[in-house]
């Protein structure tokens, strides 16, 4: 199955020619490398691309997502520039004369801006960088938003960057560029997260206290990337304060937190624990009557995480997830995830930098009538989960000024149990077990950012990734001459043996960006990828739920592919104090799943004759500008963008919009720092209405009205737009408890002038006469929300 | 105070709302409506031919009069239906019991408007109730409505038969009165809720025994539940028909046309029939609740 087109073969001599020859034009002169780390002054955190920059050779570098940099240069003395947004810049003189190790740490910006602040003069990181469709937001930006419920939360606040949508609110995940939301790659320290909310999508489950960065990759994505194709969600967590001792927390609407962290062992490790519980449950308690005792209904998250720094050298982290949702009263349902990280980063030299990460991740949930209930005599009881394990080195190597060249590969071990389920009736007990799947997914790639001239910067890359599902299993083969829309019938099943290759599947995804400079504040990028994807959500629904399976690529599911080529213009105005970016892109989907009528997805073993399979493209503009500096800050963002699939079997084989297809989608985000202890956040955001379908007809049968749609079109329709204003004001105070650290008060407004936004749009048989029928329009938020969040920090 | 958290708990679903909005839709082309199931009683069988309508259009729905409706046995022994009130309604009472066999296949014909349409379905096999009992019970709250907070929760004890892909559909009535919305049919795959629960020969699940409690139950009251065999192209209709009759909020499915196993004889003609054909056996039980024979409140 390895499709090695002569096209790619092509390809990949080109990417080997260029790479050589930027080898080759460096190798020979008397240079010296300088590489160290930079950290955060005031908790040791290291900082992820911040800018070193030699000033006369006009040269620079960003740190990686550990604060390493290397930068390689002639002997000589130079001015050097270490600037990053937000934080005083540091600008020395330097004289390299040899290979040196220097570590720096910055300091945050004051607030005020008659403080005096050496001025940066690579603020404009945003027009030199190689980087395109790429939007970082940091996180005391998003503590400043207004929450929903006074959380503070990034997946919802990614929404308001361009490109990123949601079906509606209160629903699970994020939509990239017209992509599911099983096509975003979440990361937690380098490992997935398979669910990333809590409440079935109301929250997300990243705590926002130990969150360090949060990075979406949304278009030509690098080489070290892949697995999924429409975006990256890299989130990294902190690595805990180690300078000194530090307690967190909160008191919200919601949750409660509270975080420790602090240096261990002469300031060589920190660590950091956090840990958010809901706590409505436990206010009710007494108040609750014996039949209500038992229900449970709460959710929490842990997160910890560590770091040691072995030697100059070495140095390890250990990170782990846990959170859990968990409801019930007479039943039981309970879901969460859990990940561990172990990474080292290891330097062989100043050029040389290695982070290997070992991860597990686990999605689970399990669904009971409540076991612990007297009666046995009838019970239910429903496990499923997803399961990996994998091992995945990262190289960068800094060859000299212009070539950084990163390398590395991946292997994913899968284990997905897909439900084994306990029923017992009358006594009896019936196991219903379906076989669990099993897949290695495995990965090489090299890629190598290259500056060409001091106007144009090249990133070129290739990843080859390798898939193979595994026995023991059963295989599946499907009457493949059914009507499309049909089930497919079973024709036979194979028993494969534990370990035999039941299926394998190899792509080559090609990655490329491009940046030219215009000039000083003008640059214009160009990327192309290709990313492949093994591993798939299976979801019927609007809004995806917990029970949601994931499921392997297999002999009848092929892997999704996609091809994404996208152009934009950067520009900086006014001395950098605004930045701005026009960015269009062309999308095309293989293999997208769709699901026949009545498709039953849940503990069904031949779950793939439900499934459809489908083509979609998505293209869009995309327009931003943000304003970095001053008391108001903030971006407006606004995007004009269409999501398309065709699928044989559906809407009379042609192509039709898509569930998640918003015409336009308008972001505001002010934040204004009134005074030291006053500052205001507002979004405004405004969205075109989701696709949808109605019927055109209705027939009585039984006494019962049903829709039916004579044209059997999908998603012509559209439900009404949405539009939505919210407020937060923050209060800080100088003493927290025992008069000491520091506390805030956030006040939000969520939906500030009660617009009942449409999550869908619907059709049904009155309730009371069943003979008429009507149309309902159903909001999730349908009320003003007013919270108060008490924040401390000491 | 109690009541403040109550709303405290469910605060986040009481943020939704649901409200009934005005929504234009394109009128498509008026069907044959095909309403017959059968059962092989020896009672009044009747299958109602209609025409479908614009979605929102509240008028009853218009009869389909005029037609010729005809049930053939495999032996091809003819049993003609009638539409002696001229109402669309065409009926045929059995001479006697077991007029449609257990295994067979049965076909239905109807000529409407030049056009012929045709069907099968197969008369599958039901088992026996064996007995209906009740419990006391109490909801914690009480129950919008104004139905009962206190009464008695009732159970049905039926077993699959052994063999796996039995399918049925089970209903219930309270004092005579049949309720049949979307969200009262219960369907059983073997004696679980789906192919997949393998569940085979075992008695019903709980949840399906208990499936008959439209409301609690009072001293005195009369139960009768009707458990029906279906062919499983049937369970397969009914299982969308609930789905589609009330398709809303977050976990929603996309919207589908729901399929029918009439088929218009001539395969090119563009007038096509919707609804169903379905034979069924009947299994019923009966009683009446007695305070005296209620299993305590556990």
């Amino acid at each position: 199955m390895l499709n090695f087109t002569f096209e790619k073969f092509t390809y990949f001599k080109i990417v080997s020619f260029i790479f050589f020859l930027s080898l080759h034009t460096v190798l020979a002169q008397d240079k010296v490398t300088i590489s160290g780390k930079i950290s955060e002054a005031k908790n040791g955190e290291g900082m992820i691309g911040v800018n070193f920059y030699l000033k006369e050779l006009q040269i620079g570098v960003s740190t990686n997502v550990y604060g390493f940099y290397s930068i390689t240069a002639p002997k000589g003395k130079y001015t050097l520039l270490i600037t990053y947004i937000g934080y005083k810049s540091i600008a020395k003189d330097l004289e390299l004369d040899a290979n040196k190790t220097i570590n720096f740490e910055l300091e945050e910006e004051g607030k005020l801006l008659d403080e005096v602040v050496i001025k940066g003069e690579r603020e404009d990181d945003n027009i030199k960088n190689i980087e395109m469709s790429v939007n970082k937001v940091e996180m005391k930006t998003i503590k400043k938003m207004p929450a929903l419920l006074g959380e503070v939360d990034v997946i919802r606040s990614i929404q308001f960057l361009p490109g990123v949508s949601s079906v509606g609110e209160g629903s699970s995940g994020f939509n990239v560029r017209g992509g599911a939301i099983d096509q975003n790659l979440v990361l937690l320290d380098e490992a997935p997260v398979y669910n990333s909310s809590h409440l079935f999508g109301f929250f997300s489950v990243f705590n926002p206290d130990v969150v360090k960065d949060v990075k979406l990759i949304k278009g030509g994505i690098p080489s070290a990337y892949g697995g999924r194709i429409s975006s990256i969600l890299d989130v990294r967590m902190k690595e805990g304060n180690s300078k000194k001792p530090e307690f967190s927390g909160g008191i919200g609407t919601i949750f409660s937190r509270f975080a420790y962290e602090r240096p261990f062992l002469k300031e060589k490790g920190s660590f950091i624990v956090a840990l958010r519980r809901s706590y409505i449950d436990i206010l009710a308690k007494p108040f609750l009557n014996n039949d209500l005792k038992n229900s449970r209904f709460y959710f929490y998250d842990f997160t910890a995480k560590t770091n040691y720094k072995i030697n100059d050298k070495n140095t390890v982290f250990l990170s782990g997830y846990f959170g859990r949702d968990v409801f019930g009263a007479d039943f039981g349902f309970n879901w969460g995830n859990s990940t561990t990280s172990f990474r080292w980063n290891h330097v062989f030299n100043n050029k040389l930098f290695l982070n290997t990460t070992f991860f597990y991740s686990n999605y689970d949930y399990s669904l009971d009538s409540d076991l612990k209930n007297e009666n046995n005599q009838d019970s239910f009881e429903w496990k499923s989960n997803i399961l990996n394990y994998s091992v995945k080195p990262d190289f960068n190597y800094y060859i000299n000024a212009k070539n950084t060249l990163s390398f590395g590969g991946q292997i994913i071990y899968y284990t997905f149990n897909p439900g084994q389920a306990t029923a017992v009736s009358g006594g009896q007990s019936r196991s219903i077990g379906l076989d669990s799947k099993y897949a290695v997914e495995s990965a090489l790639y090299i890629g190598n950012e290259q500056k060409v001239s001091s106007k144009i910067t090249l990133n070129y890359g290739l990843r080859y990734s390798f898939y193979t599902y595994l026995g023991p299993g059963t295989v599946y083969n499907f009457d493949e001459n059914t009507s499309p829309g049909d089930r497919k019938d079973v024709l036979k099943t194979d028993k494969a043996a534990n370990g035999e290759a039941i299926k394998t599947y190899g792509n080559l995804e090609p990655r490329l960006a491009l940046n030219i400079g215009l000039n000083t504040s003008t640059s214009i990028k160009i990327g192309y990828n290709r990313l492949a994807q093994y591993i798939h959500l299976l979801s019927n629904t609007v809004a995806s739920s917990p029970l949601d399976v994931w499921t392997p690529s297999s002999n009848n599911i092929k892997p999704q592919i996609s091809d994404q080529i996208a152009l934009g213009l950067f520009k900086n105005f006014a001395d950098n104090m605004y930045e701005s970016s026009v960015e269009v892109y062309f999308k095309t989907l293989k293999n997208q799943i769709d699901y026949i009528r009545n498709a039953d997805l849940l503990l069904n073993p031949a779950v793939e004759g439900d499934l459809m399979y489908g083509i979609g493209r998505a293209y869009g503009a995309e327009f931003y500008v943000k304003k970095n500096k001053g008391k108001l800050n903030g971006w407006v963002s606004y995007t004009l963008a269409r999501t398309e699939r065709k699928v044989d079997g559906l809407n009379n084989n042609d192509w039709f919009v898509s569930r998640i297809d918003k015409i336009h989608n308008l972001s505001v985000v002010g934040i204004f720092d009134i005074s030291k202890k006053w500052s205001l956040g507002s979004t405004m955001s405004f969205a075109t209405g989701t696709p949808a379908s109605f019927p055109t007809n209705k027939f009585v049968w039984q006494g019962i009205a049903l829709p039916q749609n004579y044209t059997d079109e999908r998603n012509s329709y559209r439900i009404p737009n949405s539009h939505r204003l919210d407020l937060s004001a923050t209060k800080k105070n100088k003493h927290a408890l025992f008069k000491k650290g520091e506390s805030e008060w956030v006040f939000s407004i969520y939906n500030l002038y009660n617009r009942k936004n449409p999550f869908s749009v619907y059709v049904r048989q009155n309730p009371d006469d069943p003979s008429k029928t009507e149309a309902v329009r159903y909001s999730v938020f349908a009320s003003i929300i007013p919270a108060v969040t008490y924040n401390f920090k000491f | 105070m109690k009541k403040l958290f109550l709303v405290l708990i469910v605060s986040i679903s009481l943020l939704a709302c649901e409200q009934v909005i005005d929504l234009e839709v394109k009128e498509g082309i008026s069907q044959l409506v095909v309403d017959a199931w059968l059962t092989d009683e020896q009672k009044e069988q009747s299958i109602k031919l209609t025409l479908s309508q614009p979605y929102f259009d509240e008028a009853d729905p218009k009869p389909a009069l005029g037609a010729q409706v005809i049930v053939y046995n495999e032996d091809s022994t003819a049993y003609v239906f009638t539409d002696v009130d001229n109402d669309g309604i065409y009926t045929y009472t059995p001479k006697n019991n077991g007029y449609l066999k257990q295994n067979e296949s049965t076909a239905l014909y109807i000529k409407y408007e030049n056009e012929e349409y045709y069907s099968l379905s197969e008369l599958k096999r039901v088992p026996k109730i064996d007995s209906i009992a009740y419990e006391v019970f109490s909801f914690p709250i009480t129950p919008p409505n104004g139905e009962p907070k206190d009464g008695y929760l009732a159970q049905f004890y039926a077993n699959d038969i052994v063999g796996e892909g039995d399918t049925y559909m089970m209903r219930s009535y309270k004092n005579d009165t049949l309720r049949f919305a979307p969200n009262d049919i219960t369907l059983a795959y073997d004696a679980g809720f789906s192919a997949g629960s393998k569940t085979d020969g075992l008695m019903f699940i709980l949840p399906i025994r208990q499936s008959i409690n439209q409301t609690l139950f009072l001293d005195k009251d009369k139960i009768r539940v009707e458990l029906f065999s279906i062919p499983k192209e049937a369970f397969y209709y009914l299982f969308q028909l609930k789905q589609e009759s009330s398709n809303g909020g977050i976990f929603a499915t996309p919207l589908n046309n729901i399929p029918t196993n009439i088929i218009n004889l001539n395969s090119n003609s563009p007038k096509k029939a919707l609804g169903a054909f379905i034979v069924s056996k009947v299994s019923v039980f009966e009683t009446v609740i007695e305070k005296g024979l209620a299993k305590p409140k556990q």
